[in-house]
């Protein structure tokens, strides 16, 4: 059974790869693979929040929309290449992250969860009527797509050429978004498995005993916050690039709560399950859009299935749709031990 | 211009009050958000204007509405919080979250996603004519009945937190919820009543508003909510009479801003405010000190 979980696992991913490469390939699927993985990006990063430290975020798509005004911008203005962008956008978040989370993530869970919402509408708020700088409404046009210049290289290695290559079409960006999913995903388990996971969840599970423990609540709660948004920054600056255009509403509230919803479905804390919700919601989304008019419904009643989606899941499975897979992702014996005996003592 | 602006902000802040009552009373009662009151007050609106359709007479169509909304609100509680209650409070937020997109576009399905005028026919024409005019301030008939519903069902709410058995029970469930149920207070009763007060206050201010600016529309609930939830917290959140000071102080807030600061970001000034004072003074103008119970 494992074994078989196991070749499932590399067939798929040996399909995804050599997806795009396929005759029968389709525009329109690798552009929803691509959504699906940006994503999956800030799934990853917004789960940290919830997920780990047990602070409910809803106002995730405010350091999102951060991340990519700031990509935006820098290319407008000084046509920045995007390797020098993506680094630039994730401290810029993380800036905004520490900004924000220094004075208010003393405060109780609810209060921050509202704090959080506050400031991401203030963030749509600004992209909107401050017209000199973001073009308002309109949005900002024509961003130059990723290009990835070596040319240093070659003239490193002595060829007298211009070794630059433009992104164009989806296939290239679908397979940076894999790198950037991936790297993500790596560091997102090698820190839940580290020091700083381990008093995250510390923070989750019992404030008090964890600051009892030597646990500094409220530096912990500052990393967590400035890693969380900026990841949501560094998806943003991605989208920037990719779609080449972005507006204000493209950062409201919905989708702050559709990344939620996504962690949430998964497993909050639960890392694989956020990939497998970004994957399940952004599909169900797509089906619905086509779906829903034919019925004779606005598209934007796709929620309706969402609240649901959150409301079952809430009720009937707290821990999300796939449990068994948030297990695996701890590898310290020690805590797996730990985590037995402590689920032992809650159903006896 | 400036007293003008003072009354419109007025209307606007009793609005915004007789909302908030409904998110600080249930927050004292259970500590949730309940994110969904902003759905209660848009479905206030478009219940109205079904009973009006359905050939009802105003009062009927307003007082049937009420209870409806009332009735949903109490629903809300038994199917969502209810089970959620010993669950971690992070799970009855999402699912608060959850139940409020679910409303919202319920009413999209039903009634349509375009805003729709109140009927005019069902209301007396004098409504929107002015009542007071003092040199250059003028008070339309609307906002008078806006002023003396407000205050009634305000001055009745006190009445009933003050000086009723079931009063009695909210006020003794928001000190000590254990040690109220030893006293024989039926908790999810209370809890019930809790929901359908603050609901059918909500929906009033719903229906009052889209008589008011003469639109409803299903996302209306949203931005109302989170105004109305920072002049809950501008209160002081759990405090009645905070939140009627709080829905007063950011309306006028809101009109005075939009008017003399800057109008784009009118909204921007209940986000302001709730940052603000969460950050500042989270008791708010009239509340207790909270302290997160462990």
């Amino acid at each position: 059974m494992r074994g078989a979980a196991q070749s499932l696992k590399y067939l798929l991913l040996a399909a995804a790869l050599a997806y795009p490469l396929m005759p029968f390939r389709d525009v329109y699927v690798l552009h929803v693979l691509v959504l699906i993985m940006v994503y999956m990006v800030l799934a990853m990063g917004l789960n940290i929040l919830p997920g780990f430290c047990g602070l409910l975020d809803l106002g995730f798509v405010g350091f999102y929309g951060i991340g990519a005004y700031t990509a935006g911008l820098l290319t407008i203005h000084y046509n920045m290449s995007f390797w020098l962008i993506v680094p630039l956008a994730v401290l810029n978040g993380a800036l905004f992250g520490v900004l924000l989370g220094a004075p208010t993530l003393r405060l109780v869970g609810d209060y921050f969860a509202i704090v959080t919402f506050g400031f991401s509408e203030l963030v749509v708020l600004f992209l909107t009527n401050e017209i000199w700088l973001t073009r308002g409404p309109l949005g900002i046009p024509g961003i130059a797509p990723i290009s990835l210049d070596v040319t240093w290289l070659a003239t490193l290695l002595g060829v007298d050429e211009r070794w630059r290559y433009a992104f164009r079409g989806e296939v290239p960006y679908y397979y940076l978004a894999m790198v950037m999913v991936a790297l993500v995903f790596l560091v997102m388990t090698r820190v839940e498995d580290s020091r700083l996971g381990r008093a995250w969840l510390a923070i989750r599970e019992d404030p008090m005993a964890a600051a009892s423990c030597g646990v500094n609540l409220f530096a912990y709660k500052v990393i967590a916050f400035a890693v969380s948004t900026g990841i949501g920054a560094l998806a943003g600056a991605f989208l920037a690039r990719w779609t080449l255009f972005i507006s204000p509403d493209m950062f409201k509230f919905w989708e702050s709560f559709l990344v939620l919803c996504m962690v949430v479905l998964g497993g909050l804390g639960n890392i694989r399950g956020a990939l497998v919700g970004s994957a399940i919601l952004i599909a169900l989304g797509e089906v619905l859009r086509v779906a829903l008019p034919k019925l004779g419904l606005p598209a934007e009643t796709r929620f309706l299935a969402y609240g649901l989606i959150m409301v079952v899941i809430m009720r009937f499975r707290p821990h999300g749709l796939f449990t068994q897979v948030a297990e695996s992702t701890m590898q310290s014996s020690l805590i797996k031990d730990l985590r037995a005996r402590i689920a032992a003592r809650r159903t006896a | 211009m400036l007293e003008q602006q003072l009354v419109n902000g007025f209307t606007l802040g009793l609005i915004y009050a007789l909302i908030a009552v409904g998110y600080t009373m249930v927050y004292g009662v259970i500590e949730l958000i309940n994110f969904a009151h902003g759905e209660i007050y848009m479905l206030g609106a478009f219940l109205t204007l079904s009973f009006i359709s359905m050939g009802l007479p105003l009062p009927l169509a307003v007082l049937l509405a009420m209870l409806a909304a009332a009735a949903i609100g109490v629903l809300l509680d038994i199917i969502a919080y209810r089970p959620l209650r010993e669950a971690p409070r992070l799970a009855a937020l999402i699912t608060a979250i959850g139940m409020s997109i679910f409303l919202q576009n319920l009413a999209m399905i039903i009634w349509g996603s375009r805003p729709m005028p109140f009927p005019k026919q069902a209301l007396p024409a004098f409504f929107s004519e002015p009542a007071l005019t003092f040199s250059d301030v003028t008070i339309s008939w609307m906002q008078i009945i806006i002023y003396a519903v407000a205050l009634l069902l305000m001055v009745g709410l006190n009445l009933i937190i003050t000086r009723t058995r079931v009063g009695t029970a909210m006020r003794a469930l928001a000190q000590n919820q254990t040690a109220a149920s030893l006293m024989g207070i039926n908790v999810n009763r209370v809890i019930s009543f809790t929901f359908a007060l603050g609901s059918a206050m909500g929906a009033m201010a719903g229906i009052m508003v889209s008589m008011y600016y003469n639109t409803m529309y299903p996302t209306m609930g949203y931005l109302a909510g989170v105004k109305a939830f920072a002049a809950a917290v501008l209160g002081g959140i759990g405090s009645v009479p905070g939140a009627m000071l709080g829905g007063v102080v950011l309306g006028i807030a809101e009109t005075l801003g939009a008017g003399y600061v800057s109008s784009p970001y009118r909204d921007g000034v209940a986000y302001a405010v709730m940052i603000l004072v969460i950050i500042f003074r989270p008791s708010g103008l009239l509340g207790r000190a909270v302290t997160e119970k462990a």
